[in-house]
């Protein structure tokens, strides 16, 4: 497992865990981030139950997750959020910021009302530790509720699972090196995953409202510099929704 | 043993003793037709002890009794339905705190001897909650397999009721000339259901069984696993 710093400024930081080697073939990589402002914590789609004990053990080294104030779930899948009865176990006082849509849904894992903070379609504010962080609205990205967070401080956006690579077990990069080369690994998955055009359209109109230093999805490698402005051309001109069986 | 083993175990157990659950459910089940067929006999029987006029009298009350037996087996049914359903409930959230419990024990192992910003009491004393959640669902399970115990044991008493009321009835048949063709058709009727009722209630007293010696050898090695910590 990797575990790496991408933006530090006083108190306020940004963690990125990912590439877990000892994870199970059948377990799809994931990428953990926590954002850090005066000493309190955010934890942005923590995972699964699965990789519980080595994202709490891997941020456990450089972050006290006693002052994790909130969990933000991008989505509903379990790859992002099914670990959640397990921190609200260690912390019962948690925050779990979700999409509205899904809050029904998600309290299937075990969660009660009283620790979730539902999101609005229209996205909203999350304050930590006195600084805001913007929720941007990527609903059908890939989930019909579906939410990004943006930073302005540290100029790094939280995509979810867009912008995501299925990348080989040898791959151990964080960052993508050659965008080029990194479009065969994502291509598969937006025309697969994401189903609408008119979706991705406004999204990328709204990240290209904020000033963004660094793209960071949930699988695969970050993109950082003018590989964020890459990563949207390529988005705008993949047809995706068209993905599924013999379109491939 | 390690403690390890001892947690593989354990969810193993727990798993036996939820398909167990649903076996017992399953035999259970079959219950119904027959409770069904046994008032159903009781109206019939109530026809034929009509037709019988005053000849038919005391097979009358013979009718009710058939009539309660149904009552009672429908009763048992519902009563241990409800204690298993129970009980599967109990299994599966202790096969989820189980789970829990594997993944704070893993978390607790691999932050042995490193150098932590989070202090070992936060996970500590969630992996400790999770211990006590389960010592206290393996008590409710205990007391609710107890009382499945007491709800199944009446049923033996019912099929030796039905025996008598069917030896009654043969009797009764006997007695009461040319009604007592109707009566003996009841009887007859009887005898079969209630064999019936024997029979599952023996198959029922070998699933408990089993299902009580999973959930001892369960709480042993909770008992073991615990003591390992």
């Amino acid at each position: 497992m990797r575990v790496e710093q991408l933006y530090k400024n006083n108190a306020h930081r940004w963690m990125v865990m990912g590439r877990d080697a000892e994870r199970r073939a059948e377990v799809i990589d994931t990428n953990h981030y926590l954002v850090q402002n005066n000493g309190r914590g955010l934890l942005l789609d923590p995972g699964g139950v699965e990789n519980f004990s080595i994202v709490a053990t891997e941020f456990s080294k450089h972050f006290d997750l006693a002052n994790v104030e909130a969990i933000f779930a991008s989505h509903q899948d379990p790859d992002v959020i099914s670990s959640l009865p397990l921190w609200i176990q260690a912390n019962p006082e948690i925050l779990v910021y979700v999409p509205q849509i899904w809050v029904s849904f998600i309290t299937h894992f075990g969660v009660k009302l009283e620790n979730i903070r539902p999101i609005p379609d229209e996205g909203g504010i999350i304050t930590l530790g006195g600084h805001d962080l913007e929720v941007v609205p990527a609903h059908y990205l890939h989930s019909s509720g579906n939410l990004s967070v943006y930073d302005p401080q540290a100029k790094i956006f939280f995509s979810g699972d867009i912008g995501a690579a299925l990348l080989p077990e040898d791959h151990s990069d964080l960052f993508v090196n050659d965008f080029s080369d990194h479009t065969r690994y994502m291509e598969y998955f937006h025309r697969r995953w994401m189903p609408s055009n008119t979706a991705k359209a406004r999204w990328i109109a709204e990240v290209r409202k904020r000033d963004v230093e660094m793209l960071c999805p949930q699988h695969g490698a970050i993109f950082k510099g003018d590989d964020v402005g890459r990563f949207l051309s390529w988005l705008e001109n993949l047809d995706v929704g068209s993905g599924w069986s013999n379109v491939r | 043993m390690s403690g390890n083993l001892y947690i593989r175990r354990m969810g193993d157990e727990y798993d036996t003793i939820f398909r167990q659950c649903v076996s017992l459910n399953t035999e259970l089940h079959k219950l119904v037709p027959l409770a069904k067929q046994m008032h159903l006999l009781s109206s019939n029987a109530v026809s034929s002890a009509a037709r019988a006029g005053s000849e038919g009298d005391a097979f009358r009350v013979l009718t009710q009794d058939i009539q309660l037996l149904g009552d009672d087996v429908s009763a048992c049914i519902d009563d241990t339905q409800k204690v298993i359903a129970d009980i599967v409930m109990l299994a599966s959230t202790l096969a989820r705190l189980f789970t829990n419990y594997m993944t704070f024990d893993d978390l607790s192992k691999r932050t042995e001897n490193v150098k932590m910003a989070t202090p070992a009491k936060f996970f500590n004393r969630a992996h400790q909650q999770v211990v006590e959640e389960i010592r206290e669902h393996n008590h409710k399970l205990s007391r609710s397999l107890g009382g499945l115990a007491n709800l199944l044991s009446p049923i033996a008493t019912l099929v030796k009721k039905g025996e008598y009321l069917a030896v009654c009835s043969s009797v009764e048949a006997a007695s009461a000339g040319e009604h007592g063709v109707s009566f003996e058709a009841v009887a007859s009727m009887l005898r079969e259901l209630v064999g019936q009722l024997g029979k599952q209630s023996a198959r029922q007293r070998t699933l408990l069984r089993d299902l009580l010696e999973a959930m001892e050898k369960q709480q042993q090695n909770q008992r073991n696993l615990l003591y390992a910590r």
